[in-house]
């Protein structure tokens, strides 16, 4: 039914889908609706330290269910232009359920996309106008979730529930800094599991952040209360050193790591370096980082890595990337060559890229870039 | 380098004003010249430019490109929801146009001025939908937003044309080499002769009516374009094309899109009528002539008016980016009018800066406008603007005055 309205929609008035003809108009009505996009309102905004906001969204109805870990990308219009960053839900189903609400937890970083987005609405909020204000989200997406498996070797396949206690392998949650989010998600879900194997299952927490900026941390104390099996440690590095030594005791247990590329690899490391007999299995969710992009990098010639259409080929950043594909020998359209005619455009999935003739860097997010005017800054995901 | 030619040293009285930069002829490859009569001619002109390397200064082009350059980036920082707010109030009106009238074309038949003023709002629908939506949002004037829709690689016009047949040889060909003769096609569309950089044939005699064929047909010239230059049904291609579609792929696309205009217009939407087919069917026929009436004239007027120079390809080899923008600037005429007046030509009365920034979204080109002014004054650069009136009778003149050799 859909693809045959979205047919007369083409035929018709020439636009791929319905509601793309339509969009503008019902926008009339609901600033926030947009095709292909799920729309939620927000419910409030604090601050839970310094750098890190706190965002309650209430979604729409046909949002799909969400598993405690998943993310989704927030979409909202700053100055007229849509910016896209990914987040993992800080909450679990339970919330979602009760409440209707799921939680986000941001950090703002002093010249973000989102920042000057994200201080306009805590002054609204401080007016009370919040919760007139919808952004937008997509559905939820990821599968760093809670094993539903039992973990022990000769049970490979048989569920948790059917497991005895003692044949469950315990689980080892490590997380960086803002790492935390998908674990307190998680840890909302255990307390509310469906059966007992899963409410009894140790967990351990190690979590690393720099000094008192460790976030959540009563709401980790209340966990802890709630559940026996639950216990965990508030690290940090320059004090606690670093996470081999801990790990050294949970050798023969399930991790999960969810932090910065650095402490993914260290953790990464640690687990190739054990005895092979062992039992410690490895989950990871680490923030591809996004590389910084300094002023220096433009001068000495640096060498990226660059998916286009699926296939990856390593590119500099002293030739334009589109003389760089054709020299691979992929197949790009273009044009002029210099900037003019767009027929070189392709869209950005990740990654910063620098405009040749102005030297602006552009935004990590996914956008349209001319391929003949860019030159990779960092690692990039391109799509034609 | 590129020379000018001052027109001072021709009656300004005559047609022959709007002969145009002799001095590329010169320079350029004489073969494309007729012998005889014309080196006469040459001789002529070269004396006369002579005199005027003297008077006339060359504009100095690494100052004009710094200082068009500062407008440009001026006018960037201030783009943002104001844009984004703007675009999507007009493809709102556009919606409402285009509904008021395919609704009162049905409703003919209880009053036919219900017709008249829905042929007119149909007509005003998709003039918006082609000019101020459609050519300026497929030059990713609005790429920037990150919008699905609202983007050059997503948007389909309501016109015959592909929009990415359109793409290519619009955003490409003639932006980036816009009047260089021989690079341009839209420089007469290959079928006008607007130059003496063309030699004259008989054809060129009723060329006029050419003309008047075209603007009824345009959104079909449109469409064809890129198939007449890449010689798909006739003729020897160029040697200095590189095409990037198969001729098979581009007649498949013309016929698709050309097939979907032809079936929406006159078939479904006359049909969807029922006993109104014959009103719908001829409302669309008129919005569709009203419409290509309204864009042929508009760009006849942004690059045909006789002021707008030629340039030859020899001379832009190496072009700077100053060069670029002289060549941009004089290649191209504005049309004054009133607010509504600009929305409906899509801004493309602000055709100079249009070609001098196509990226930037057109709404913006009217802040320019008295800043580019003033540079091109600066520089001694002519500013080819003037009244809609003015401008098209200057059109129509080139293209009687170019009918003869
Ligand atoms: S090739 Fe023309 S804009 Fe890139």
């Amino acid at each position: 039914m859909k693809a045959l309205i979205n047919k007369a929609a083409a035929v018709f008035f020439h636009h791929a889908t319905w509601a793309g003809y339509w969009e503008t108009v019902f926008q009339m009505v609901n600033p926030s609706w947009r095709d292909g996009y799920y729309q939620a309102r927000v419910k409030s905004v604090s601050t839970l330290n310094a750098t890190t906001v706190q965002l309650v969204l209430s979604p729409q109805k046909r949002w799909p269910k969400h598993t405690a870990g998943q993310h989704i990308a927030l979409t909202i219009e700053v100055n007229g232009k849509l910016v896209t960053r990914v987040f993992t839900i800080a909450s679990g189903q339970k919330s979602r359920q009760d409440e209707g609400n799921i939680r986000l937890v941001i950090r703002v970083k002093k010249d973000g996309a989102l920042t000057p987005y994200l201080s306009a609405l805590l002054s609204k909020t401080a007016s009370k106008s919040a919760s007139k204000v919808s952004v937008n989200i997509s559905a939820p997406m990821g599968n760093f979730v809670m094993p539903k498996a039992a973990l022990l070797d000769k049970l490979e396949t048989s569920s948790l529930e059917q497991a005895a206690p003692e044949q469950i392998k315990p689980i080892v949650m490590i997380a960086g800094g803002s790492g935390i989010t998908p674990f307190i998600a998680m840890l909302e879900g255990l307390n509310s599991a469906s059966s007992d194997n899963l409410q009894s299952r140790p967990v351990h927490l190690l979590y690393f952040a720099k000094e008192n900026e460790h976030l959540l941390t009563q709401e980790l104390a209340e966990y802890k209360r709630l559940n026996t099996y639950f216990t965990y440690e508030l690290l940090c590095r320059q004090k606690d050193g670093g996470v081999e030594q801990r790990l050294a005791s949970h050798t023969d247990s399930h991790w999960m790591v969810c932090g910065p590329q650095s402490l993914y690899d260290e953790v990464a490391n640690t687990h190739a370096n054990l005895p092979p007999a062992n039992d410690a299995s490895l989950d990871s969710e680490h923030f591809a980082a996004f590389p910084v992009a300094t002023a220096q990098t433009s001068g000495e010639k640096a060498f990226f890595s660059l998916s286009h259409n699926g296939s990856s080929l390593s590119v500099d950043n002293q030739q334009t990337l589109l003389t760089q594909l054709q020299q691979a020998n992929r197949p790009v359209t273009y044009g002029c060559g210099m900037g003019i005619c767009h027929q070189c455009q392709c869209v950005k999935k990740r990654g910063v890229v620098r405009d040749t003739r102005t030297g602006a860097l552009s935004d990590n997010a996914e956008q349209l870039i001319q391929l003949c005017v860019s030159q990779a800054v960092t690692d990039l995901e391109l799509q034609a | 380098m590129i020379t000018t030619i001052s027109t001072n040293t021709v009656n300004k009285s005559t047609v022959n004003k709007s002969i145009v930069n002799e001095g590329q002829v010169l320079k350029g490859s004489s073969s494309r010249l007729n012998s005889g009569k014309n080196a006469n001619e040459q001789t002529s002109q070269r004396s006369s430019k002579d005199i005027d390397v003297g008077t006339k200064k060359t504009p100095d082009y690494t100052k004009l490109a710094t200082q068009l350059d500062a407008v440009k980036t001026d006018v960037k920082s201030k783009i943002g929801s104001e844009d984004a707010a703007y675009i999507r109030r007009v493809i709102l009106a556009q919606r409402g146009c285009e509904w008021t009238g395919r609704i009162l074309l049905m409703l003919g038949f209880i009053q036919p001025l219900l017709w008249v003023v829905g042929v007119l709002s149909l007509a005003t629908a998709k003039i918006l939908d082609n000019m101020e939506i459609g050519h300026n949002v497929m030059h990713g004037q609005y790429d920037w937003m990150n919008d699905k829709h609202i983007n050059s690689k997503a948007y389909e016009w309501d016109i015959a044309c592909d929009g990415s047949s359109w793409n290519r040889v619009h955003n490409y060909e003639h932006h980036t080499y816009t009047n260089i003769i021989g690079k341009d096609r839209d420089f007469g569309y290959g079928l006008l002769r607007l130059s003496n950089d063309f030699r004259w044939r008989v054809k060129n005699l009723w060329q006029f009516i050419t003309y008047v064929m075209l603007s009824v047909m345009f959104q079909w010239g449109v469409s064809y374009h890129e198939m007449a230059a890449e010689r798909v049904f006739f003729g020897k291609k160029k040697d200095n094309r590189k095409n990037q579609l198969s001729h098979a792929e581009l007649k498949r696309r013309f016929f698709s899109k050309g097939a979907r205009q032809l079936v929406k217009d006159y078939v479904l939407f006359p049909l969807l009528a029922g006993p109104f087919f014959l009103y719908v069917f001829t409302g669309n026929l008129v919005a569709n002539l009203l419409r290509n009436l309204w864009t042929s004239t508009i760009i006849f007027c942004g690059h045909f008016t006789g002021d707008v120079q030629t340039f030859s390809a020899e001379d832009c080899v190496d072009e700077t980016q100053g060069q670029w923008y002289y060549r941009q600037g004089l290649g191209s005429s504005n049309i004054k009018g009133g607010k509504l007046f600009h929305v409906l030509t899509g801004h493309l009365s602000f055709q100079i800066e249009h070609h001098l920034f196509p990226d930037i979204p057109a709404r913006r080109y009217k802040e320019m406008a008295p800043q580019v002014q003033a540079i091109f004054k600066e520089h001694g650069m002519h500013y080819n603007t003037g009244g809609f009136f003015k401008q098209y009778a200057s059109v129509l003149k080139r293209i009687v005055r170019y009918s003869f050799p």
